[in-house]
């Protein structure tokens, strides 16, 4: 009778960093706990936990999704891409350098959540007015910085951005 | 964290009626879960089942027809706010989804959601009265519409029945030559006042008129007829001239409760400033000129 | 002070050491560490804000699959379950009576978070609600319900030993000072401004809420990975409480998440242990933002400011009643109270004054240190009142607070330290950059305020600096990394004193089995107390190194210098790894210098001198919608005398935080109580600054004069600048509409009312065009 009937099990098959990953979770896991607990993927953080201040934000087929509110399940068929992934190799992405270089990073606490929308901003709008910097990040809390290092960062790589998307 | 539950993903809208009939209210209906989850989270839904919407096809479709503009329940904010449809149709639409929340939330959470919450702090209600916006349900005993005001009843109250699905919400945009505005103010993280005025011109045998609907200050989205008979008629140059009246109007006409974004003295205060300031940029765009007013912690659109 | 050497790395803007870890997702903080065979721990927490605790009952908790131990405040025969800086009057888990709402009253420890949860919903608890005091002037008033009806045992600071309660009421401690005729000299005051004004309840919102993870040895002692500012002060408590001997407890510290005084003393780190005690084995517990609003905040103040002035503008007397509410548990509180009250009067001279202030129980979540300590409270009142005496004067306010400022080298009070620092440079660059002698367009406001504040004394910084064989250093200090920066300046220093690279710099992060005595990163203090105690432990090991090559070389060693890894002479250098071989005849070894840095008590009113002073201006530009009571910070100064910024861009950042901190407690933060109930315990409703808040115009500068007494001249930073914020932006407000803000935040409803009563209408229409 119920031929999508899904036991509270979830089979999911997803990639994550560019890494096919098989995983059976129960069907109310959220992403956040899949990727830390069961992937060790420890560079989202849990915060506020209601979707409003970005500590959890991933990649979900590019798109920043709040992992603290999504469920794993929803995850099977995609590409995610955590912080672990933003690099290449070795190689840091420019948004990464340039949260360096202009000293855009203190407790760290934000950072995975902010470099990911702003990659996410960069991957869609390669040279954004700081406006629309803003409005993009609306959602991504920082209590130590006051914003104004991490938005000097983030211009700073829309006005040359390598060869990375 | 969530407790735990049955994800059901059903491919049709028939079995979503089945589930929903053998679960009762134990079932719970989910496309985005940007509000349902959260009340999961706080314990205020327990759930045993979760009926997972986004997989019956076209739900998140967004079509024209008929000059109509349907936007799919499952349709997630963000699409509408990027839908090329919406652009060449109803822009306004898109302008008002590209500020709802966060682009997290709007990259997850969907149209039909939104409304079927029925948050009295919400954009999406208010404009969507001002375009006449009708909600389809359908359940196994057939499908009928409701307009968005006799759909929102209350806050986080919706005529949706217990075996019901909402599907679509369709909005008709606003006749050629019409001029709106969209004004939505607050400094938390919801908005705590949403104003749309539409100017519409006049044609054969129709004066000119004025759609006006204030949202967030009160249980529900209001029309504000008073303030629409007292400008029908009006040129967008009198309108202007008149706005500061217009807005008196409306802060007498508004319904509002107190609340945590205000009393009920200031948002009835602000419902006529932002009245008054929705009809001078409107005013202003139908004359042809971008206002370039800016008001603090606003947004125009 | 001395003209400057060229400094090779102190001074410059180098990058992080922990930069790349965080950008790489690399960072562990302590809810991503794991444990063999650890459990997991939640609390069930009181609904009432002051309630008994008739009954509880756990049968039903203790039989779900996958709990380890269902535990309340009875179970705490075996140690002694209070704690406290101040007075040990906070239970583990509240024992017969719960005191605000959420206060922890019983916890679970299950195989994970979940089964804990679902546990915690079997708990039953029988309350019978009594009557609760949730304001001051509820818990000020006579015959009012009292918060805690024994008296606890004090505490263990230095400065708090002489705690003075008023018993029968719910003032857990005094302060008093005077000086000169205090409040008689009034009479001699041409012009007396009055006024009271409050400071509202915030929270730190660090964006990693408190989390700590216990395990027990098979030896009996005990190690807690924390997320706390002070893991010394942490490992008192918890020796005093198990009774263990210091040595057996061993506090690791990751990298925190954000502290801001509010991981200050001990929080978690009590209940996971004995937790971890009880259920033998590794416990973990991970606070959310909800519960991290229930267990510290901000001491919300009331001050009633009254100054004496002169018809030339000399400031005469100032008179403060302050009282501090301390929530539920004292904590730190006393000292609050102590630290805000003692620069009442800011950074200016007053002949006469009387000055006290009162910390005062009430039945909401305990007040804790928070970035200012005290100091915000006090000077949103004082700089704002120095403005309305401005106006009574007929005075410029920039003016009159020149006037009347401290000059450097100047007493401040009787055993302290002198004023060390040019506060005129300071004031005078913030009154330029916000152009405060032009006239501001007709729909803009400026206002400028000052701040001064005692860093706490007396404490104690150790270090150890460590040269090892192939010239490579590590550095031990007990600073915790809460996100300002501070490893990566001992490595600056410790780089400068022994001319390496800083790359080659290892600074592990706080471990009290590795890093010796730290009192505390708080109170702005690291980079002078550690930073001169890192600068000892190398100057230490510089030394060796030059009277080894002194030997080698049979020169004096006046004639030697250190050099690129070396010690050089004009024509000759030796590199350290070749220094080393010589010391040790080997290839192995290392040197080890030691560094001390305890001033000791003295006779200053706070029971230890300041290392330094912290002083600050801050000026703002503001315009406001007259018709919504929207305010704008449009442009914002800050100038903080600093002594030598020893990494710049890190100073700079710390400051534009700090600034954008006060710019939430200004406009927008304010957590709401209702009949004792804490109403907005989340980021929904607590509305915390965002990247849009930034000021369109946001400038922090830094006066350096090499006059601290830190390393190269430096003091300390990242507090001050956030205290001038409110009072600039509410002068700013006060001198473009007319009206005088007492309350905060600024909040649109707020100004929009303040504003209608000066137009003295009541309108239910929008105003003017």
């Amino acid at each position: 009778m119920h031929a999508t009937h899904i036991p509270s099990l979830s089979s999911v098959t997803v990639t994550v960093n560019g890494r096919p990953v098989e995983l059976e979770v129960p069907s109310h896991a959220l992403l956040l706990d899949v990727l830390r607990d069961r992937l060790g993927l420890k560079g989202a953080k849990r915060s506020c936990d209601i979707q409003v201040c970005g500590a959890c934000t991933v990649l979900v087929d590019g798109a920043p999704v709040s992992a603290c509110t999504y469920l794993a399940a929803e995850a099977d068929g995609r590409q995610i891409l955590t912080i672990e992934g933003l690099a290449d190799g070795d190689t840091l992405h420019p948004l990464q350098a340039a949260f360096i270089e202009h000293g855009a990073v203190q407790c760290g606490f934000c950072t995975s959540g902010m470099l990911l929308s702003a990659a996410a901003l960069l991957a869609e709008d390669p040279a954004p007015t700081r406006e629309r910097i803003v409005h993009y990040l609306r959602g991504n809390l920082c209590r130590c910085t006051g914003y104004q290092k991490i938005l000097e960062a983030i211009a700073a790589c829309a006005d040359h951005r390598g060869d990375r998307a | 964290m969530l407790r735990p539950f049955t994800l059901h993903q059903p491919s049709m809208l028939t079995e979503v009626a089945d589930l929903l009939a053998e679960h009762h209210d134990e079932a719970i209906l989910y496309a985005g879960g940007t509000e349902v989850l959260l009340l999961m989270k706080e314990g205020l839904l327990r759930p045993r089942h979760l009926i997972d919407v986004k997989r019956v096809p076209g739900l998140d479709t967004i079509t024209a027809t008929g000059g109509y503009l349907t936007i799919g329940a499952t349709a997630h904010h963000r699409a509408v706010e990027c839908s090329p449809l919406v652009h060449e149709r109803c822009p306004i639409v898109a302008g008002v989804a590209r500020h709802v929340a966060n682009v997290r939330v709007r990259n997850v959470g969907t149209v039909g959601g939104n409304l079927a919450f029925a948050d009295p702090h919400s954009d999406l209600a208010t404009l969507f009265l001002a375009l006449d916006g009708t909600l389809t349900l359908w359940s196994r005993r057939g499908e009928h519409e409701l307009s968005l005001t006799q759909f929102v009843r209350g806050e986080y109250e919706t005529a949706r029945e217990e075996d019901e699905v909402l599907t679509a919400v369709r909005l008709r945009p606003w006749p050629a030559g019409t001029v709106a505005a969209y004004l939505k103010f607050g400094v938390y993280e919801r908005p705590t006042l949403g104003v749309t005025a539409a100017i519409q011109p006049g044609a054969a045998g129709r004066p000119s008129a004025v759609c006006v609907t204030v949202g967030c200050v009160g249980p529900r989205p209001q029309r504000l007829f008073e303030v629409e008979r007292q400008a029908v008629g009006e040129s967008p140059a009198t309108l202007g001239a008149r706005s500061e009246e217009l807005g008196s109007v409306a802060a007498r006409e508004v319904e509002v409760v107190a609340d945590r974004h205000g009393s009920a003295e200031y948002k009835r205060e602000i419902t006529g400033v932002f009245v008054q300031r929705a009809l001078h940029v409107a005013t202003a765009r139908a004359q042809g000129q971008e206002t370039h007013a800016r008001y603090a912690y606003t947004v125009i659109v | 002070m001395s003209p400057v050497a060229p400094l090779r790395v102190v001074g410059h803007s180098v990058r992080r050491l922990d930069a790349l870890d965080k950008v790489t997702g690399r960072a562990r903080y302590v809810t991503d560490l794991e444990r063999p065979n650890m459990l997991h721990a939640k609390l069930l927490r009181s609904p009432y804000p002051h309630a008994r605790i008739v009954h509880v009952e756990v049968t039903r908790a203790r039989a779900q699959a996958g709990v380890h131990a269902v535990v309340t405040g009875t179970d705490f025969g075996w140690c002694d379950p209070y704690f406290g800086p101040a007075f040990r009057d906070r239970p583990i888990l509240a024992i017969d009576v719960a005191r605000y709402e959420g206060e922890p009253v019983a916890a679970v420890v299950a195989a994970d978070e979940e089964a804990a949860a679902e546990a915690l919903e079997l708990i039953e608890i029988e309350y019978e609600e009594v009557p609760a005091v949730t304001t001051l002037e509820e818990a000020l008033a006579p015959g009012a319900a009292l918060v805690h009806t024994s008296e606890p045992l004090a505490g263990y600071f230095a400065d708090l030993s002489t705690l003075k309660p008023k018993p029968g009421t719910n003032i857990c401690h005094q302060f008093h000072l005077e000086r000169g005729a205090g409040a008689a000299a009034f009479a001699e005051a041409d012009v007396v401004v009055d006024d009271v004004y409050r400071f509202p309840r915030v929270q730190h919102y660090s964006m990693e809420p408190h989390a700590a993870l216990a395990a027990w040895d098979e030896d009996g002692g005990l190690t807690v990975w924390a997320s706390t500012q002070n893991p010394y002060s942490v490992r008192v408590e918890l020796a005093k409480m198990f009774r263990l001997p210091l040595s057996r407890i061993r506090i690791i510290v990751p990298p925190l998440g954000g502290g801001f005084g509010g991981k200050t003393y001990a929080k978690l780190e009590p209940i996971v242990g004995a937790l971890a005690r009880i259920a033998g084995r590794p416990v973990r517990l991970a606070l959310s933002v909800e519960e991290a609003f229930r267990t510290v905040r901000r001491c919300d103040a009331r001050a009633h400011v009254r100054l004496g002035f002169k018809h030339d503008g000399t400031l005469w007397a100032a008179e403060c009643h302050a009282d501090f509410d301390v929530g539920a548990y004292a904590d730190i509180g006393p000292r609050i109270i102590q630290k805000g009250t003692y620069t009442a009067t800011g950074p200016y001279r007053v002949p006469h004054i009387v000055l006290h202030a009162h910390a005062v129980y009430t039945n909401t979540t305990p007040g804790g240190a928070f970035r200012g300590f005290g100091v915000p409270q006090l000077a949103w009142a004082l700089e704002s009142l120095i403005d309305e005496a401005a106006r009574s004067l007929g005075h410029d306010p920039v003016d009159l607070r020149r006037q009347n400022l401290l000059a450097h080298g100047e007493e401040f009070a009787p055993g302290d330290t002198p004023i060390d620092g040019k506060f005129e440079e300071s004031l005078n660059r913030a009154a330029e950059a916000i152009r405060w002698s032009q006239q501001p367009a007709a729909d803009r406001g400026r206002g400028l305020a000052m701040m001064m504040k005692a860093s706490i004394g007396p404490t104690v910084s150790e270090a150890i600096v460590r040269l090892h064989a192939d010239a490579s250093v590590t550095v031990l200090a007990g600073t915790v990394e809460m996100g300002q920066g501070a490893r990566t300046v001992m490595a600056q220093i410790a780089a400068e004193v022994l001319a390496v690279p800083v790359e080659s710099v290892m600074v592990p992060t706080p471990d009290t089995a590795i890093t010796p005595y730290d009192q505390t990163t708080s109170s702005s203090r690291s980079t002078t107390m550690m930073g001169r105690a890192v600068q000892e432990a190398a100057t230490d090991v510089r030394d060796q190194l030059l009277h080894i090559a002194s030997q080698r070389l049979g020169v004096a060693v006046g004639a030697l210098r250190v050099e690129d890894a070396g010690v050089a002479t004009a024509d000759h250098r030796l590199p350290y790894p070749e220094l080393l071989q010589e010391r040790f005849g080997m290839g192995g070894g290392e040197l080890i210098g030691r560094g001390v840095v305890a001033p000791g008590r003295s006779a200053a009113p706070l029971g230890g001198s300041t290392p330094f002073w912290e002083m600050a201006v801050g000026a703002a530009e503001v315009s406001v919608d007259e018709e919504t009571g929207a305010v704008v910070v449009e442009s914002y100064i800050s100038v903080a005398d600093v002594g030598r910024c020893i990494n710049p861009q890190q100073c700079e950042a710390q400051d534009e935080g700090a600034v954008m901190q006060g710019l939430g407690h200004t406009l927008l933060e304010e957590m709401v109580y209702e009949g004792g109930q804490l109403l907005n315990a989340n980021l929904l409703d607590y509305r915390v600054p965002r990247a849009e808040d930034v000021p369109g115009h946001l400038h922090c500068q830094f006066v350096e004069n090499g006059d601290g007494a830190g390393p190269f001249g430096a003091k300390g930073a990242g507090e001050g600048s956030l205290v001038p914020v409110s009072p600039a932006v509410g002068n700013a407000l006060t001198r473009l509409t007319g009206v005088r803000f007492r309350e905060l935040p600024l909040t649109p409803e707020r100004v929009w009312r303040a504003l209608r009563q000066r137009r003295g209408e009541k309108r239910l229409t929008p105003p003017h065009a």
